[in-house]
């Protein structure tokens, strides 16, 4: 890495050649990763960054030797089926965790979002009123969650493990510990399939959203100034401020789309099972902060991308997947899972 | 083995306690002691006096053990040291207190007295009632009233700098340095300290008194050593000296009083940009003075004196509790960095990569942070309007980077101080506070940054640069207010002054105007 003083001079080269002369023909070689996965970010990511994808080259290749249902377009389907509800919080929490915050509510409040959706449903309101009824739940508990954090009383991690312990609580005494079984207007338009042909190839309806919140993500990261705001307060919180930065506004605001997006996964998932429950999205929170650590979202705020997570999640479902085919029991997922997050960690601090 | 002195300590000057001889010590590019040769006695304050880099820490740390010195000896109390390291000299009878005395926040007053020494039952169990008894005789004979349980987290900063000499005592040091340590205390705190390290004196302790404040060492101590750029310049009785010889021996050459009482009526044209009217804060007291449009002023003082204050005043990171600050005529009162942006005042910190920069963020991203809303449009922002705005800056500062793409923290510090003014240029500010801009940056990034201050100024912006650094500021600057415990002490055009005179007034060989 190029630390000190001898960088080529913009425009005319000074006839010095260092390293981080290296590191722009590392970039020019590998466009990708000079301008692609990282919204926002400058030109520090380079190959290592795209190991996940590598891994999950290994994993397919290796996994179809094993067994030949694995490479079916069904299994496929049934990967982005199961990681697309994960994968939208992942895209909330990834937007957290740049700007040096994260969110440990968001399993009980997915499910917090989907009860409320699933008791109006149940008391025969109208579909939109349910759903936004639903959304706003999650929301609110967003905005709750940001005017805490944003007050620096507490770390997020506190506030948010307390909302967390808070909405369980909520949840059961909503539904008294029993799930609401009919989503009804949820489950047909999440509970299925995409019409075939062009442009969705009939995927399961899960994937739509999914794609939707990703897209929404890069370009929030990439060109909206709450976006470039996110970074700077994770990458320097006092830099941030000392810049006119409205620090705690801007807190106030990413909890908020966070709680909006996990309003989002309430009623997808709600939808794709048809049931709406207190442990609908158990272990949500800690599923998404890991998805989004292994695509290289730095734990600690400034550094990560929508697509960077979008590997973790994609990395993610596919070793839950392929460790059934490798015929493993789902035991063996939580050891996988464990051992790559750890894995994931350690590569990115190798990589500063 | 303790010699009791009284009347004059000097007269019965017993054999040197610390001797040092020909010491030297040589740092990657800089030489910072060269051939020291001094003893500090039995039951006497020697004080050690020097600019910032003289090498007065750099010697401390020899003594300490913190650095072995590459060439001299040095001789502990008839035994020659032989092995360097902090634990070492501390169990020869050397303890050193800091200005800030590392403790153990959470352990209690006894715990870090007696830390790793607690006495024990049968070497098991610590037996706390004879520990704190311990700790509560220690501390009564310094005359402290401090709970000896309390954990120190809760005592005040001049209370953990007496519990820091109360651990020093009990590892019967013999030799205690303390390093700057009235910088936190206030003047009653100061004359507590005085009179508690004149009784360990009377004890027979040595003490080796590091401080900028000479009013100090002529209060109380023996003798003073004076260094200049790493060499020893003198070593005389404190009685044989003037405040003024040993400013002269600091700053190497002749005070010139010629000048120093004009006025700083010559660039009284320009419209006043800032004008402090009396102010007032913790810290500063009837603050008043102008920085006007085009011209660019120095605040110099030590560390403390008040500079720093007056910078987070105009950031809206402090209120005045006194005084009215104008901005162009206007009432300036902001609440906090936002509002005082908006007003048209930006700061730039003193430490850059902690407080002025986001180390990961591109050159460009960080340049345009300032003012995000210029490059957005309808809500979105505009990445080629971002690039365009950070070429600019980059071509104009002449910042060496490879790209504006490039992230901050792989720049030198130099160029990481030019992202910042390159920040303050975008934010549009007529009025820029920077803090210690020169400070680590090296000799060629120094004249550019000079040059670059000057070049706003002549655009007609007010330039006010707070720096404890007198020489440098003396470059560039139009003209010098020099701070002296938060109070204004001069107010002079750069020209007529030196770096003497001003270094002489901050450090208080004079009396302070009005007070």
């Amino acid at each position: 890495m190029s630390t000190e003083s001898e960088g080529v001079k913009s425009g005319a080269s000074d006839g010095l050649v260092d390293s981080s002369a290296t590191e722009q023909v590392l970039s020019d070689v590998v466009p990708g990763a000079r301008r692609g996965f990282a919204a926002g970010r400058s030109k520090n990511v380079d190959i290592y960054s795209l190991w996940p994808i590598a891994v999950m080259v290994l994993i397919i290749i290796a996994t179809s030797f094993k067994s030949s249902r694995f490479l079916s377009v069904y299994n496929f389907e049934n990967i982005l089926s199961q990681a697309s509800p994960l994968g939208i919080v992942t895209m909330g929490q990834c937007i957290l965790l740049i700007s040096g915050g994260l969110d440990l509510s968001v399993g009980y409040n997915i499910a917090f979002s989907s009860i409320i959706t699933g008791l109006l449903l149940e008391h025969n309101a109208s579909l939109w009123l349910a759903v936004l009824a639903g959304i706003a739940a999650a929301t609110l508990v967003g905005f709750v969650n940001g005017v805490l954090a944003a007050q620096g009383r507490a770390h997020p991690f506190i506030i948010t493990l307390g909302m967390s312990i808070f909405l369980f609580g909520l949840d059961t005494q909503l539904t008294g510990g029993a799930p609401v079984n009919n989503m009804k207007g949820l489950y047909s338009a999440f509970g299925g399939y995409l019409p075939s042909g062009l442009p969705f190839f009939g995927l399961p309806a899960v994937v739509l959203p999914f794609l939707v919140v990703v897209l929404f993500t890069y370009a929030f990261l990439r060109w909206a100034p709450l976006g470039r705001r996110a970074y700077a307060i994770g990458g320097n919180e006092q830099a941030a401020y000392l810049s006119g930065i409205p620090v705690k506004l801007s807190k106030i605001y990413l909890y908020t789309l966070m709680g909006l997006m996990v309003g989002i996964t309430g009623m997808v998932l709600s939808g794709q099972i048809n049931e709406a429950s207190f442990n609908l999205a158990q272990n949500f929170e800690l599923q998404s902060i890991a998805c989004a650590v292994i695509g290289g979202t730095a734990l600690f705020g400034g550094r990560g991308g929508a697509f960077r997570s979008l590997q973790g999640v994609a990395l993610w479902g596919l070793v839950q997947n392929s460790i059934l085919f490798l015929g493993f029991t789902s035991n063996y997922q939580q050891m996988a899972l464990g051992v790559i997050i750890i894995l994931a960690v350690m590569v990115t601090r190798v990589q500063r | 083995m303790a010699v009791v002195v009284t009347g004059s300590p000097l007269s019965a000057s017993p054999p040197g306690l610390l001797h040092a001889e020909h010491v030297s010590k040589h740092f990657p590019g800089v030489q910072a002691l060269r051939d020291i040769d001094f003893t500090v006695d039995r039951g006497e304050v020697h004080a050690l006096v020097g600019q910032n880099g003289a090498g007065k820490s750099t010697l401390v740390k020899c003594i300490s053990g913190v650095h072995p010195p590459d060439g001299g000896r040095i001789t502990f109390d008839g035994r020659e040291v032989t092995t360097y390291s902090p634990k070492h000299a501390y169990d020869l009878g050397i303890a050193v207190v800091h200005q800030r005395p590392q403790l153990l926040p959470w352990l209690s007053v006894t715990e870090n007295v007696m830390l790793g020494q607690l006495p024990a039952h049968r070497g098991l169990v610590i037996d706390r009632r004879k520990a704190n008894e311990l700790t509560r005789d220690l501390l009564a004979r310094l005359r402290l009233d401090i709970d000896p349980k309390m954990p120190v987290a809760y005592l005040s900063a001049p209370e953990r700098q007496q519990v820091a000499i109360a651990k020093a005592l009990y590892r019967q040091a013999k030799l205690l340095i303390l390093d700057e340590p009235t910088a936190a205390l206030d003047a009653q705190r100061s004359e507590h300290l005085f009179s508690l390290v004149e009784g360990l004196v009377r004890e027979g302790m040595g003490v080796l008194y590091v401080s900028h404040h000479l009013e100090e060492i002529f209060r109380f101590a023996n003798r003073v050593t004076v260094l200049r750029d790493g060499q020893l310049v003198a070593t005389q009785p404190i009685s044989e000296l003037s405040q003024e010889q040993v400013v002269t021996l600091m700053a190497g050459h002749r005070i010139t009083q010629a000048s120093i009482g004009e006025s700083a009526a010559t660039t009284a044209e320009a419209s006043p940009a800032l004008e402090f009217s009396h102010i007032g804060t913790g810290v500063l007291h009837d603050v008043d003075f102008v920085v006007r449009q085009g011209e660019v002023v120095g605040v110099a003082g030590l560390i403390g004196a008040g500079g720093h204050d007056i910078a987070k005043l105009l950031f809206g990171l402090d209120r005045p509790t006194a005084g009215r600050v104008a901005l162009r005529g206007k009432t300036y009162d902001p609440r906090g960095p936002k509002q005082a942006i908006r007003r048209g005042v930006f700061m730039i910190p003193e430490d850059p990569t902690r407080d002025g920069l986001v180390p990961v963020l591109s050159v460009a991203q960080n340049v345009t942070l300032v003012s995000l809303k210029a490059i957005t449009r309808r809500g979105v922002l505009s990445l080629r309007r971002e690039r365009e705005v950070a070429n600019h800056f980059v071509g104009e500062l002449s910042i060496t980077t490879s790209s504006v793409r490039t992230a901050v923290r792989n720049l030198s510090g130099g160029n990481q101080q030019k992202v910042l003014l390159a920040k303050a240029l975008n934010s549009k500010a007529e009025v820029l506070v920077l803090e210690e801009p020169t400070q680590g940056v090296d000799v060629h990034a120094k004249a550019e940054i000079h040059r670059i201050v000057r070049d706003l100024a002549g655009r007609g912006k007010a330039v006010m640069v707070v720096s404890t650094d007198i020489r440098d500021l003396l470059q560039f600057v139009d003209r010098i207010v020099a701070l002296r415990a938060g109070r204004v002490v001069t107010d002079v055009p750069a020209r007529t002054t030196s770096y003497a005179q001003i270094l002489d007034l901050t450090v208080g060989s004079v009396a302070v105007q009005g007070s």
